[in-house]
């Protein structure tokens, strides 16, 4: 053992049962009065939650809802460029390593353009998705994540669960300066706004950083902050 | 903030409520009784049959379903959790309420699965039987004093008692006898041998109770001298030593404390629940759907809230509001409806307070084996009531007015205080050394 449990025999008050009974009693008398008196707070982040008065740690669910933590494989998105272009080049690198086979790319040319492709048709079926990750690290232009932050909303029928790309583009936009239709210009992008983009991506970083924890709005605080805001809660410490 | 001023002024209008609801009550037993007088009968017959529906069919029942809901969300506060809240009329959830018609609508509306080789007249009859002798024991219950309530000019007099028999107490351990063939039926005429053995086990438990049950009782008979709860209750009026009512709570405290554990085991509540067991274990209601199983578990309630009258009646001074008796009945006069209406709106406060300490309970030990359940009877419960007949048979002896017992019963409640409030922490190094090192040796 680890530790060593403190296993000894009932001593005789203990044998009589009813002191410690009695005194049991009035331990969940006090859980109740502390209850009964002082409503739960609804604060979405529960440990920071102040357990003086009243100690429950429900929340009620669909209304308040515990912000998931970065890093957390969610809704699939397919991020979008400056321009209001999915990133994705229908590669089909994800649909390939899909273990569950879930994504259904048409790949299609852009008329001025020889070298890019971009998706006709990029169809996910989020019930066969088994959420595991593999398209967002298999993905070379950083197109699709899973960084939505909420898991995919509940449905009556299965075809409401099929995301095609007009849904499934959604999100804020993200440009890096060694994207290929940033650095040798595309024939499908404005020139003005081929500028705007330039000046808005981000460069290439120096070592491997964790994309996700630096798109903005993910820390658990910060979302329970946020959540806090619009319940209108006092904001804490 | 705002919710504790709220839940203090709920908890304080509870006993003014019940205060109006037996005034609304005592008037309208009062009109029954005239009519019935009117009508030619004798003279507490109507308003035993009002108070038959008011009384039993209207407060008990009603007592009871709400029970049911109560308990889940009393349960809930005491979990840290929230409990039944989903179901709103307009936009509120009013404290869960609304799920008793969800419940009673899911009862109602299941599939009436029968067994195939079931003894039909038992099969039908053990609801029934389950849920009668627990509710006809209310009878005897006294809610309120009698007292002359005038309709038309007539005064007529009105006890909240459905009847008033001379032999109360032995009623109530004859129904709660009678309880015990609803549960043997349920078990035995299932034709299901898991139901038979959760049926053997009930009832051996439910017998075992009933002889503790009659014993712990029988203290109480001594000390007010009567079998009949209405006089038990104006007994335990009588002012000790100029100040402390004589209430069953500190005349009989081990009294007390054996026939609120039996009451417990009769009605086979947590944590003496093992025969329902709850998932865990497979019970004498097993192939009971639908509304027969509702009956059983409604007896089960109801038989919560009327051995809560009955502790009551015994043990706390019955109708007597003990705070504050004098000053209010000198204020309202003492003979009139209000202060009966005072006193009953206590027994129903007292009713709701031991109906709320029994869920407690129920929460706070985990459920007990069938042998600790027989050994905690035989070998521990009966012989400290024997003990405690005894000792009260003594000290009656000695001194008839009820001093000598009351200071008997006080000094065991002191002594209960103590033994409860004497906890030793134990330090954490009372381990022997030897035997940390010979762990740390087999560990590695």
């Amino acid at each position: 053992m680890p530790y060593q449990l403190p296993n000894a025999d009932l001593d005789l008050r203990e044998r009589m049962y009813f002191p410690e009974v009695i005194r049991g009693v009035g331990i969940i008398m006090k859980q109740f009065f502390r209850n009964f008196f002082f409503g739960r707070e609804k604060d979405p982040d529960i440990l920071a939650r102040d357990r003086s008065l009243s100690q429950n740690a429900t929340l009620a669910y669909p209304e308040e809802r515990v912000p998931y933590p970065p890093g957390y494989r969610g809704l699939h998105r397919l991020v979008p460029r400056e321009d209001g272009r999915p990133r994705c080049v229908a590669c089909y690198m994800c649909a390939t390593i899909c273990p569950a086979q879930c994504i259904y790319i048409e790949a299609g040319e852009l008329p001025e353009d020889p070298i890019e492709k971009y998706p006709v048709k990029f169809v996910i079926d989020e019930l066969r998705c088994i959420v595991c990750g593999f398209c967002v690290e298999a993905c070379p232009k950083d197109a699709i994540r899973m960084d939505t932050g909420e898991h995919a909303p509940p449905s009556y029928t299965r075809s409401a669960q099929v995301w095609d790309e007009t849904r499934l583009l959604r999100g804020p936009t993200v440009s890096y300066q060694y994207d290929p239709w940033l650095r040798r210009g595309s024939k499908s992008i404005p020139p003005e706004k081929l500028e705007e983009m330039r000046a808005r991506a981000k460069p290439f970083p120096a070592n491997a950083t964790d994309e996700y924890a630096q798109t903005p709005g993910f820390s658990v605080r910060a979302l329970a902050a946020e959540e806090r805001e619009r319940a209108k809660l006092p904001p804490k410490t | 903030m705002r919710r504790f001023f709220g839940m203090v002024l709920l908890a304080v209008s509870v006993p003014i409520a019940m205060t109006f609801l037996s005034r609304v009550v005592y008037q309208a037993v009062g009109w029954v009784e005239a009519l019935a007088t009117g009508a030619g009968a004798p003279p507490t017959y109507g308003a035993a049959i009002a108070n038959v529906v008011v009384l039993m069919a209207g407060i008990v029942m009603t007592m009871g379903a709400a029970l049911t809901v109560a308990e889940r969300k009393w349960s809930a506060m005491i979990q840290n959790r929230i409990g039944p809240n989903r179901i709103r009329v307009f936009g509120q959830s009013a404290g869960g309420i609304f799920f008793l018609a969800a419940d009673a609508l899911k009862m109602l509306t299941k599939e009436n699965i029968e067994p195939s080789q079931r003894s039909r007249v038992l099969y039908e009859l053990a609801p029934m039987a389950a849920f009668a002798p627990s509710f006809v024991l209310f009878a005897v219950v006294p809610l309120g004093p009698p007292v002359d309530v005038i309709v038309a000019g007539v005064r007529h007099t009105v006890a909240l008692q459905v009847a008033n028999i001379d032999a109360g107490l032995l009623f109530i351990f004859g129904a709660a006898s009678l309880a015990v063939y609803g549960t043997a039926l349920a078990g035995w005429s299932s034709n299901n041998k898991f139901a038979i053995l959760g049926g053997v086990r009930a009832t051996s438990q439910m017998i075992s109770y009933e002889v503790s049950l009659g014993l712990s009782l029988a203290g109480s008979m001594m000390a007010y001298q009567s079998l009949k709860l209405d006089d038990m209750v104006r007994a335990q009026g009588q002012l000790l030593w100029g100040g402390l009512p004589a209430l069953g709570f500190f005349l009989q405290p081990v009294g007390l404390l054996v026939f609120f554990v039996s009451a417990f085991a009769e009605t086979k509540r947590a944590p003496f629940d093992l025969p329902e067991g709850e998932s865990e274990i497979v019970g004498y209601f097993v192939e009971y759907p639908g509304m027969k199983f509702g009956m059983m578990f409604l007896a089960e309630f109801i038989e919560v809230v009327v051995l809560a009258a009955i502790t009551a009646a015994i043990f706390f001074g019955g109708w007597h509001p003990v705070f504050f008796e004098q000053t209010m009945r000198e204020a309202v006069g003492a003979g009139s409806v209000w202060w009966a209406s005072i006193c009953a709106g206590a027994f129903l406060t007292k009713i709701l307070l031991l109906c709320w300490l029994q869920l407690v309970i129920r929460w706070t030990l985990p459920r007990f084996r069938f042998d600790q359940i027989q050994k905690l009877c035989w070998k521990m419960r009966l012989p400290v009531t024997l003990g405690n007949v005894f000792l009260t048979a003594a000290l009656i002896l000695v001194d008839p007015s009820l001093e000598l017992l009351a200071l008997v019963g006080l000094a065991e409640i002191a002594a209960i205080v103590v033994v409860t409030a004497a906890v030793r922490r134990k330090a954490e190094g009372t381990v022997k050394p030897g035997a940390h090192t010979a762990a740390v040796a087999v560990g590695h």
